[in-house]
């Protein structure tokens, strides 16, 4: 073997060893989890002047209720089985939902500018909260034993339907409906809502992203 | 003067020999598929004396005085060939095509004894899958070539349609795959990812069942497959694949080698892709079984390996790998499986009876979830491996060889499975001697001692290994015994995973290592074309590493389970003829045993059979290979739990078997063009309910592909 030869070897062995991290190479082709999504919680961003923002949520815990209060700006959580703030006007446990009073309409509109004006919605195609004693759930840990306990809620199967869970299949599918709902409050404003994330960025499910525009004029 | 009149004889007849006029007979020796193999001997019947060899085109040469002749062919690997020819005023091509052999007693294998040796002469059962094998599988990687070769091999699926193995009864974490004797990072309940191991430029896969730890270490308990990589033979060569199947399944290949003075190169690339498989289309049946949809999904694996020789008896070899797949598991999130990996070994022959290996292996295996509500994509699991090798081989009286050596592994595991996502790393080392002793032609013993230390795990272990073999005229009698162990891993060390938000799995850095041991007998009868093996084994498997219930925790602790035993035989019987017929025929039993009173919780298949009949013809400008193909698993009943917080009650619950067979058509169209036409599921088996066990199968279905060797269309024939 000739110097030059040997020299090509040892430039290689060299490369390969610093190449080879004992912890890893190419970390930096991943993203990293953002301290946004980590740390912050309730009303993230605010923009006055388009009255659009973003709400985020950790619901991961199968014994909470998220209450959103849109006027405030304020995000509540407490137990299922106590109650709720003072003002509110929907709430969220998991992916279910449920309202203070309002009535939810699923347009087909997948962003706010192509929301039509709610006048033009007809006042039947609103859909109100009903009483169910089989949809929220409290506790998942009987699961594969096929023992699952609800708690006696209100839930909103229209705007529920923001993200479909096909739990025919194991593990189940989750498919976002990525459509725009419109609430209309109890104090006769609308609010829109729209869930464009169920997962933080360690695709831990529970957590929901969800952009508004408040009030809908 | 009686002295005198035999020289002037003598002189008569050389003179006579000398003006007698010689011809030419020329031509090329080349295999089935047309590609020429240099080195064959060529010899003359009837003049011994006039042999030569094939050059590196396979082409040959022979100057014969006139008369009629029988010329032999013949070429390692390959079945002889002879042909007539008279020799008179002209000269004469005659050309040979040579099939490949079936019996592979002359085929070196690696894997039982870390050393070369000709596998009628390894005292461990070996069983070779060749590079013949895998084209007419076709297989695109090891699960589908596995299960269609060997009985007793069954892949299906886990949790959330993960790949597992079960091999005579052990699972993926007691199966050992190594790649030219590298071992692969990253797990996935339990099994690698066995998607990284893509069948282009596979010369030939070992299979060695039973325990291999005292050569290899942890997790070898039921067995090694060893996938050896093919190195360039030809000064160039550029190959192009392609297939398309059902479901949209889509493969494309390609590979370029050289082989030019001191460096020998190739660089695979290959790359797949299959969309999602809706079982229950064209039935009324809306559950149509544990599953609905099959996941989508695609995979590119890339590999480079060159070899340097840098002075007779110094070889270098460096090789890098990059694997990406990519599982449309929802219509949000996208589960992607990396690997980068490298490597650097060095073989020295220090003397004709010493040798040295060196070698450093780096594999890191990587997951993540690609969202794409907010198209980012998050890195949960990295398992990243460092292992330095090194072997020494002394050989005796150029027959008995004794093996030492030595091997220090860095293993590092960041998972979503440990609190905050944290990482664990730990560092193993072990040394290990083999002694392989042949007094005599007739009789060989090998015995090995390996130990194993895992600072992490507070656990050393002494794995030994003792096999013999008796070889008769036509008849090989093997017996061996071989202890086996695996060694807690980090995960089963260390996790603590909130389970779907469900219940928390914990790991448990008091287990114990897994051990077992392996005894197993066999006799082997090979008699003109056909070859019959009969393999009995037994296994007592203690201290198995599984989850189990804990009330105090209210979750599912790591702990080491009652002994197991596992049990059964093995029956191989092959035959091929000269008219290009060929059959081989596999059967397994395998039993398993637990302790009385405890459920029987393994889905393990006690009967299982593979088979195929095949015809391979080849002549001048064409050539063919028709396979049928097929394997058999019988039903299995065994115990369920009814509750998975509560080990108290099982139910008895039966997997049905069921029989696949496929046919597959290969033309050798022109040299260097193959078109392969399939049919796949020929009896349109469709299961009526489908576990995570059935074939995922929705009845029959064809395939094409086609391969260009484009070193083959320059090269005359």
């Amino acid at each position: 073997m000739n110097r030059k030869q040997t020299g090509m070897l040892l430039s290689g062995v060299t490369l390969l060893l610093s190449l080879a991290a004992c912890n890893g190479i190419f970390e930096g082709i991943y993203d990293e989890p953002t301290s946004e999504t980590e740390n912050e919680y309730g009303f993230i961003h605010v923009d006055e002047g388009s009255r659009t923002g973003r709400i985020y949520i950790d619901a991961t815990d199968y014994t909470e209720w998220h209450y959103v209060d849109m006027q405030g700006k304020q995000v509540t959580t407490t137990p299922v089985d106590e109650a709720a703030p003072e003002n509110w006007d929907f709430a969220v446990h998991r992916y279910d939902t449920k309202t203070n009073g309002a009535a939810v309409w699923e347009s087909a509109a997948s962003d706010f500018t192509s929301l039509p004006s709610p006048a033009s919605v007809p006042s039947e195609a609103f859909v109100h909260d009903e009483w169910t004693t089989d949809r929220i759930t409290v506790d998942m840990s009987q699961m594969m034993d096929g023992v699952i306990l609800y708690a006696d809620d209100y839930w909103n199967p229209c705007l529920s339907r923001w993200l479909d869970v096909d739990t025919s299949t194991m593990p189940p599918i989750y498919t976002l409906s990525a459509k725009v709902y419109l609430l209309r409050l109890g104090d006769g404003t609308y609010a829109a809502l729209r869930l464009t994330n169920f997962m933080n960025d360690a695709a831990v499910k529970g957590f929901m992203t969800i952009d508004y525009l408040y009030p809908v004029e | 003067m009686m002295m005198k009149q035999i020289l002037l004889s003598l002189f008569g007849v050389l003179f006579a020999l000398q003006t007698q006029a010689q011809h030419k007979i020329s031509g090329t020796v080349s295999d089935a598929a047309g590609r020429p193999l240099s080195g064959a001997a060529v010899s003359v019947k009837e003049s011994p004396t006039f042999g030569t060899v094939t050059d590196a085109k396979g082409h040959y040469e022979l100057s014969l005085p006139d008369g009629t002749y029988r010329i032999s062919v013949s070429f390692v690997g390959y079945d002889p060939s002879e042909k007539n020819v008279i020799v008179d005023t002209q000269s004469r091509k005659l050309d040979f095509l040579l099939s490949e052999r079936t019996t592979m007693i002359d085929q070196v294998v690696v894997t039982a004894t870390r050393t070369p040796k000709l596998l009628k002469d390894v005292p461990i059962v070996t069983r070779v899958i060749s590079d013949a094998d895998i084209k007419r599988v076709d297989a695109t990687h090891i699960g589908d070539l596995l299960q269609t070769e060997l009985p007793g091999i069954e892949f299906s699926y886990s949790m959330n349609q993960q790949v597992s193995l079960n091999m005579s009864g052990f699972g993926g974490n007691s199966v050992l795959f190594l790649v030219d004797g590298e071992r692969l990072a990253g797990e996935t309940l339990d099994n690698i990812d066995y998607s990284r191991l893509s069948m282009g430029n596979v010369e030939r896969i070992e299979i060695v069942k039973g325990a291999g730890s005292s050569l290899y270490g942890s997790n070898a308990i039921g067995g090694v497959v060893n996938i050896i990589s093919r190195e360039s033979q030809e000064p160039w060569s550029v190959n192009l694949n392609g297939r398309y199947g059902a479901h949209n399944e889509q493969r494309y290949g390609g590979s370029v080698g050289f082989n030019q003075g001191r460096f020998n190169s190739m660089t695979n690339v290959q790359y797949t892709s299959i969309d999602a498989i809706d079982l229950s289309k064209g039935t009324d049946n809306a559950e149509v079984g544990d599953y609905s949809t099959i996941y989508g999904a695609s995979t590119l694996n890339v590999r480079e390996r060159l070899v340097f020789t840098a002075a007779d008896g110094l070889r270098f070899t460096a090789r890098a790998g990059y694997f990406f797949r990519e599982r449309d598991a929802s219509g949000s999130i996208k589960e992607r499986y990396r690997s980068f990996s490298g490597g650097l070994k060095g073989n020295y022959a220090i003397t004709e009876a010493d040798d040295l290996e060196l070698s450093y292996a780096f594999d890191q295996y990587d997951k993540s979830d690609y969202l794409i509500p907010n198209s980012r994509d998050v890195r949960d699991y990295s398992n990243v491996q460092n292992t330095l090798r090194t072997i020494y081989n002394h050989t005796f009286a150029d027959k008995h060889i004794l093996s030492v050596g030595g091997d220090y592994l860095h293993d590092y595991l960041m998972s979503y499975q440990f609190s905050d996502n944290g990482s664990h790393t730990q560092h193993t080392a072990d040394a290990f001697a083999q002694f392989d002793w042949n007094p005599h032609r007739r009789f060989n013993l090998i015995a090995g001692l390996r130990f194993d230390y895992f600072p992490e795990a507070r656990l050393s272990h002494l794995s030994p290994k003792l096999g013999v073999m008796y070889k008769a005229d036509d008849c090989s009698l093997r017996a061996s015994y071989a202890g086996g162990f695996r060694a807690p891993t980090l995960k089963e060390m260390y996790m603590d995973f909130y389970m779907g938000n469900i219940f928390m799995i914990y790991g448990n850095p008091e287990l114990k290592a897994e051990t077992s041991h392996n005894f197993s007998l066999s006799a082997e009868y090979m008699k003109g074309r056909h070859n019959f093996t009969v393999t009995w084994f037994y296994n007592l498997v203690d201290n198995r590493i599984t989850t189990a219930w804990n009330q105090e925790l209210a979750g599912q602790v790591y702990t080491n389970m009652a002994p197991l035993q596992v049990a059964g035989a093995e029956t191989n019987a092959t035959g091929k003829y000269p008219c290009g017929l060929s059959w081989r025929v596999s059967y397994a039993y395998t039993r398993e045993m637990i302790e009385k009173g405890q459920p029987l919780l393994s889905s393990t298949r006690p009967h299982t059979a593979t088979a195929h009949l095949a015809y391979d013809k080849a002549w001048k400008n064409y050539g063919l290979s028709l396979a049928l193909t097929g394997r058999y698993l019988s039903g299995v009943t065994c115990d369920v739990y009814t509750a998975l917080t509560s080990y108290e009650e099982t139910v008895r619950q039966t997997y049905p078997g069921y029989t696949i067979w496929k046919l597959s058509l290969v033309q050798h169209l022109w040299q260097g063009v193959d078109l392969t036409l399939a049919v796949d599921n020929l009896f349109n088996y469709r299961p009526d309910y489908y576990y995570s066990n059935s074939p995922t199968t929705t009845g029959t279905t064809c395939s094409v592909g086609l391969s260009l060797n484009l070193e083959q269309f320059f090269k005359s024939k």
